[in-house]
Order: C-alpha cells, then structure tokens, then sequence
C-alpha cells in the first residue's frame, strides 16, 4: 500500500484533488468576503481546474529541483540510474528522455482510446436518420470531444515521437533540459483530466474548434475544455523548446546539419511552429475564458468585439498546426523508406529544406479556414495562393519517395507496410486538399462532410500510419522484443482499407450534401447506406486497433527477442544493444559519413569513439 | 571577455557605464515619443520609436549578441557549455512568450484600431519611467555581478524590485481603480486589462524570480565566473520592460480617444 503512495502519479492525482477544492474554497472564500453571492460554479470551477493542476505538478515531483534552487539548495546533474525501480519508473517523475517518451507514447494510446471510443458511439448514432439514444447535446459533446482528444493526444504522441528518438538520432545522452522535459510530459496529465470532466461538467456544443458566440453560451463544460486545451498547450511549447535546444546544441561529433537523420529536420520544422505558434490558440482560448468569466467584450460585437479576430488567432495556430501532426509523420516515412528499399534517401538536401518550407509556408495560410466565415474579401486570394503553394514542397517530398522506392530492394516487414499505407492515403489527403483551398469550390464544400473526409485522409495517412510504422520500428529498441508480424500485417490490412471506405464515403456524402457536426440528416438525402458503410468500417478500424493492443499485451508476455539490429539500419541507436542503456551511448557517437548510403559497400553513418 | 576581467575593482567599470549611456539614450528616447504624441501623434513615428528603443534594451540590456557567441568548447559537461545551452533556452522561452504578447497587440489594433482607451496619461509616463529605471538598475546588478562586486549586486537588485512593485501599484493599484470603465465596459475596457493584465502578471513572476535571485545571492550562491540565475532573471526582467516598451505607445500614446 506504501509503495502505491509512493508512486508520482498517485500522489500527482490525490494533490489535484487537494488543489481542486482549495481553488474551489479560495473564490467561494473572496466572494463571501466582497458580500457577493458566495457560490458561483463558473469561476469556482475554473480556479479550482487551474489550482488542481499546479498541485498535480507539485505532487507528482516535477516541481522538486526548481523549489531546492529556489531555496538555494544543490542538485545534482547526474542522472538517477533508476533501473533498480523497473516498471515504477513509468509512474513517476523521470528525467530520461526514454522513459518520457513512453510514458507520453502511453498517455497518446490512451487519449486515440477515449476518443475513438467517443466517434464509434456517434458514429452508430449516425446509422439511421433521427435520433437514436443520444440527445443532441450529447452528440454534440461526443463530436467535440472526440476532435479535441484526437488532437491533444496527437500532439502528445508526437511528443512521444521526438522525445525518444531525437536524442538517440543525433548522439545525445539526454535533452538539453531534462527537468523541463518531465514537466513538459507532467502537465499534460492533468490537461486531460481537465479536458475529459467537460463531458461531466455539462459538455459543450461547438466543436473543437470553440467558435464564439457560440462557446460563450454554450454550458459549463466549454471552460474545462478552453482550460485544458490551454494547459496542454505548454506540454507541446515546453517540448519544442527541448528539442530545438537539443538539436542546436547536443549533435554527435560530425553530425554536420545535411548529416542530420531526416527525422530530426522534421523534428526541427515542427518545434519551429509548436514553440510559437501555439501560443495563440492559448491565448485565444483565454480570451474567451475571460469573457465568460469577467465580461471582457473581444468577441462581443454589442460590445464592439469582432467574432473573425477569435477565428484569426484560432488558426494562426491551429492551420499550423496540421503540418505539426504532419510534418514528424512524413519524417518519419523518409527516415524508415531508405532501411526497407536498401536505397539512399533521394534527394536529402531537398527533403530537408521542403520539411521548413512546409513549416514556414504554414504561417502563412490560416486565412483559407476563413473563407465563408466574412473575413474581408481581399484577403480570399492571397490565402488562396499561398495555402496552393504548399503542394510544392509536399510533393518535393513525395518525389523523393517515390524516387527512392524506385529500383530498390523491397522488403515488407510491418513498419514497411505502414510506410507504403501512409504515403498512399497522404496522397489521396493531399490530392483532396486543392478543392477546400481554392475559394471557389471551397464555399461549396466548406462545412461538408468532405472537409471531414479530407482532413481524416490527412491525418491517417500524415500521423497515424507513421505513428504506428515507428511503433513497430521501435519497439525491439525501446522493450527488446519485438512485435507480432502476423498480428502486425492484420492490423494494417484491417486499417488500411478501413480507413479508406471511411474517408471516401466522408467525401462521397459531402458531395451529396452531408454537412458536419450535425447530429441528424434527411432520410430523402439518400446516403443512409453511406453511413452504415461508415460506421461499419470505423469499427473495422477500432477491431485493428484492440487486434495492435492485443499484439501489445502478447509481446510482453512472451515476445521473440530481438536485440541486435533488426532492420539493418545504420542510424546510431541501432548500433548497440537493445533495449536502450540508461545513459544511451557508453562512448561518444562520431558520424564519419553519410546517413543514407544503403548498398554502398564499405560506408559507415557512425562510429563510436575509440573504434576504427 | 579578457578585457573585463582585468579591469580593477575600483572605479566605474566601462560596462556600467554603457549601461548608464543606453538608459539615458532610452529615457531621453521616451521623452521624445512622449512629446510626439502630444504634438503630432503619427503611428508610425511611434512605432519607430518603439522598434528604436526595443533593439536598444535587446541589444544592449538582453546582450542578444551572447547568443551567437555560445562556447565552442567540446567539453559538453563544462560550466561553459551548459550556460550557452542555458542562454538560448531562456531566448526560445522569451520568443515563445513573445508570441501571446503579439496576439494581444495584433488584437489590439483589430478591435480599437487608430482610437486608444481613455487612461491617465500621467500615470503611464510615470509607470513607464518607473519600469525604465528598474531596468537601469537590474542591469547594473548583472554588470556589477560579473565583476564580482556582489553587495552592488544585492543592492541594485533591492532597487529593481522596489520599482517593480511600484509599477505593479501603479499600473493595478491606482490605474485599474481609476478607469472610467471596467473590464467588462465595452472593446476597450476588455483590450486594457488583458494587456495591462498579462503584463503586470509577468511583472509579478519577475518580481519573484528576483526575489529568489537576490536571496541566493545574500547566500553567496552565486560568483564572478557563475551567475546564471542573476543573468536569467535579468534578462526576463528586460524582456518584460522590452514588452512594456511597445504596449506603452499601443495603449496609452497611438490613436485619438474614442468619441
């Protein structure tokens, strides 16, 4: 029983608890002394959250070594050997990059869990016109809920990307900040908390994306979601700073910036747009706070307030941030390519720079989700042109893909199938783009299910087919055994075509005239057999999900063993033993050559010191 | 860096008294843009102005330069490294945060656009100037701290606060009170007190940091060579006077009061 108090996490939660009603108690405290009614569930609420989670990081651990400098206290930087602590490790405050990897790769299976459950349940509500079992606040909850957790847990996930492998790509011991890295991964716990008790707080209607006036009006849940989106916000700046700082200044000996593993420029052009970007959806998101709570006019306009300026913040970063969920994923494919084909990277220089065109470009396209929204007119075609502009360094990208399977020596192991599935369905993603971006045809298609289609052939083909190609990539690193192929290939070959009649029958009934985010449709619209379609193959996608999960579960208990290198590949983690010693590399890594000569005889990426 | 090393303790190190000259270029700078908005009020010679006066404090009070001087040395466990490693954490952090300070200012000219808040105008020169002098003098406690005068440290850090607290009273204290409107009175009442809001919260983390800061130093904490929490807090205290330098003219000098 001890030794489960000792645990962070339970101690993080049971501070959060602690914290929730000392914020709760503070403002029904301030208000009883200002003679105002003493109990108002919105600000109390609010505070309460807020409190909750600064006491989570408090108890958790994260907080410690900041508190001993403050109080002028010492502490080492020599890393904890934790291994004696085994799988407790996972559960506290840890400083190696490793163990934060997994445990935000964990909190991002979790989150894709909870929101996918949330889209199957109203996705079976969509199976026939009318309304099922669910009411349309509830729908409207689940809808909203379902984006939102999607997208925290993608950024989570990539988080969970960068923090594993970053430092062992590019020969690091560890971050540059270890102790920010904990907190950065820490404080997205208690986000999600925040963010999933709006389903028990009232829910909220607005979609992810909060759109004032609505969310201004919309029920109690509306600040836990603004709450916990800006919390977890500072999980993925916290993070970008890391790993630019990281990359900037921990390289191998060598490791010139065009000697960079191609994930890493990835890696960088994502930082580059989390670390600033992101901090307007926050503050955006804390406008609407404010005038929820105090009043504020930003969004009023009987106050004066504009509505578009809310849309104008929301996606400066929120555009942005599709290349970040993008841009690991499509690294990811030009970094696993080159093992399986036995080729070099074609064109590297070029897939590099096209990585922060891609990232710097996206700062400037937000303005094509406005095009209906009655922005000013002469800012449609400009948006217009430099959103099209972005085709071009996504199909440097797919040129050098395709350039590099060419003439290769293919092999077809699972992480190779799910390289193969993303380029494919990022293709039909990026071939359905064009049309919402040309102003035209988008006041058409805007609010259609098409866009819905569109954006999900997006991020399964940008996100979650790389995700999970490095999960099974990675695994033998980060465990030592490796993962079922055959339940591996199952899981792509349900997913794979799962996902596709999914998306194109997204696309097929927004042409029809399906709009998005509405519970209920026309039995004349005649796409009744679309939705069933729909909702059979998002179960499709679901079964291969548990069939991964079960694969998971299988592996630990009685995996094969794998604990040399695997997939033949020549990046420096794959040079020594798996799993991952604690302090990564036992002597400095010295890149002597180019990253991606496959099938040159005699060539080496990396040595380690002291070796010839 | 050779040079400064070798300077004697007595007398005024040449570094302080370019810290002097930047302060009296900077406050001579306020009183000009001051007196432009009384007499012509043009935006952009304001917004000149500001630029002017935020390379200034970025330059000369941030050292930005420090950056890309960052030690070459290959011992990446030495104090040298990790300070350069430090540096461009704390630059990375400030241009993140620099980003929410933008969105507030972009939002600022979207809903007012060449109209201003009706404030005291007497007050906002004087918090300004309060600010300005507390940067003067966190400067000179980083100064004086690389040349190991730790008791000028001390002290220069106890004025920095004490103006800092004064610009917290005056900007909530005596501004937030006497508004002729409230938070939730109408677009300007809702643009003036989140900028002055997320500004004086920031203040207020400084103040703290400083306060850490100068406790540490009355432990001894902290040397000639090894000052790291000394130069981080006055940088983020430089940061926050380099924010105030363009919300001053947005909130109280640019634009003509509505009607």
């Amino acid at each position: 029983m001890r030794k489960f108090f000792s645990l962070g996490l339970v101690r993080g939660l049971i501070w959060q608890v602690i914290g929730t009603a000392f914020g709760i108690g503070l403002v029904t405290g301030v208000r009883a002394l200002m003679r105002l009614p003493a109990w108002k569930a919105e600000p109390a609420v609010v505070v309460g959250a807020l409190f909750g989670a600064l006491f989570f990081l408090y108890g958790v651990g994260v907080l410690d070594d900041w508190l001993k400098w403050a109080n002028g206290e010492e502490t080492s930087d020599e890393e904890v050997d934790e291994t004696g602590l085994g799988r407790r490790r996972y559960f506290g405050a840890s400083q190696d990059h490793k163990v934060i990897g997994i445990q935000y790769l964990t909190l991002a299976l979790i989150l894709f869990t909870v929101g996918g459950t949330f889209a199957l349940i109203f996705r079976t509500e969509l199976v026939k016109p009318g309304m099922q079992f669910l009411t349309p606040l509830e729908y409207n909850t689940l809808m909203s809920l379902h984006g939102i957790v999607m997208i925290v847990g993608i950024l989570i996930g990539i988080s969970a990307f960068m923090n594993y492998t970053v430092p062992l790509l590019i020969g690091a011991r560890d971050m540059a900040f270890p102790r920010l890295n904990a907190f950065s991964f820490w404080i997205a716990v208690p986000a999600g908390i925040i963010l999933l008790s709006s389903l028990f707080l009232g829910g909220f209607d607005t979609g992810w994306t909060g759109y004032p006036p609505l969310s201004v009006r919309a029920p109690l849940g509306m600040q836990m979601f603004f709450l916990g989106v800006s919390l977890s916000s500072f999980s993925s700046i916290l993070s970008a700073l890391n790993i630019l700082a990281t990359v900037i200044r921990l390289r191998a000996k060598g490791m010139t910036p065009f000697r960079l593993p191609i994930f890493v420029w990835a890696a960088i052009a994502t930082s580059i747009i989390s670390l600033t970007a992101t901090q307007l959806i926050g503050l955006a998101f804390q406008m609407v706070m404010l005038e929820r709570l105090l009043g504020m006019g930003f969004f009023d306009p009987v106050k004066g307030g504009n509505p578009v300026l809310f849309e104008h913040l929301f996606w400066f970063y929120s555009h942005p941030a599709v290349y970040v969920f993008v841009l690991p994923g499509l690294g990811v494919i030009s970094e696993l390519l080159p093992v399986f084909v036995r080729k070099p990277l074609y064109g590297y220089k070029w897939v590099a720079m096209s990585s922060l065109g891609i990232a710097l470009t996206g700062f400037l396209v937000w303005g094509h989700h406005m095009f209906a929204s009655g922005m000013a007119e002469y800012l449609r075609e400009p948006f217009m042109y430099s959103t099209l502009l972005v085709a071009v360094p996504t199909g440097v990208k797919f040129f050098s893909w395709v350039a590099t399977i060419w003439k290769g020596k293919i092999s077809f192991p699972t992480p190779m199938l799910f390289v193969l599935g993303g380029i494919v369905v990022f293709l039909l993603g990026g071939l359905s783009g064009p049309p919402n971006a040309t102003v035209s045809t988008d006041l058409l298609l805007n609010n259609t299910y098409y866009i819905v289609g569109h954006f999900h052939d997006t991020l399964f083909g940008g996100y979650v087919f790389p995700f999970f190609a490095s999960i099974y990539y990675w695994w033998p690193k980060m465990t030592g055994k490796r993962l079922n192929e055959k339940l591996g290939k199952l899981h792509f070959w349900l997913m794979g075509p799962g996902m596709l009649i999914l998306t194109l029958a997204m696309m097929r009934v927004g042409l029809l005239g399906m709009r998005r985010r509405v519970a209920d449709y026309d039995p004349a619209l005649g796409f009744q057999s679309y939705h069933i379609a729909m909702t059979l193959s998002g179960y499709l996608v679901a079964l291969s999900i548990l069939i991964f999960f079960i694969n998971v579960f299988l592996t630990m208990k009685r995996g094969e063993v794998a604990l040399g290198n695997v997939w033949g590949s020549r990046s420096p983690e794959w040079q020594v033993a798996s799993p991952m010693p604690v302090h990564n590399y036992d002597k400095p890594v010295v890149v002597v050559g180019e990253p991606y000569d496959y099938g040159l005889p005699g060539s080496r990426y990396v040595k380690f010191e002291g070796e010839d | 860096m050779v040079e400064s090393k070798s300077i004697s303790k007595t007398g005024t190190p040449p570094t302080l008294r370019l810290g002097f000259l930047v302060f009296v270029v900077l406050a001579v700078l306020t009183a000009v843009e001051f007196a432009f908005a009384l007499y012509f009020n043009i935006w952009f010679l304001l917004a000149l102005m500001a630029i002017l006066k935020g390379g200034l404090v970025m330059y000369y009070y941030m050292h930005i330069y420090k950056l890309f001087e960052a030690e070459k040395d290959e011992n990446r466990e030495s104090f040298a490294y990790k300070l350069a490693t430090n540096r461009l954490g704390l630059w990375f952090f400030m241009l993140s945060d620099g980003f929410i300070f933008g969105g507030l200012f972009i939002s600022r000219f979207n809903l007012l656009g060449l109209t201003r808040p009706d404030v005291n105008q007497l007050l906002g020169v004087t918090v300004t100037s309060v600010l300005l002098v507390s940067s003067f003098f966190a400067n000179r406690a980083e100064v004086s701290m690389e040349h190991g005068n730790r008791n000028q440290a001390i002290a220069s850090l106890v004025v920095t606060i004490t103006l800092g607290v004064l610009f917290l009273v005056g900007v909530l204290g005596v501004e937030w009170r006497i508004a002729p409107f409230g938070p939730g009175d109408g677009v300007q009442g809702a643009i003036f007190y989140s900028m002055t809001g997320f500004h004086a919260f920031h203040v207020l983390t400084g103040v703290i940091f400083l306060s850490i800061v100068i406790r540490n130093l009355v432990r001894g904490r902290y040397s000639a060579e090894k000052h790291w929490g000394v130069e981080a807090a006055v940088v983020y205290w430089h940061f926050i006077d380099f924010v105030w330098i363009f919300f001053y003219p947005a909130l109280y000098l640019i634009g003509t009061l509505p009607h």
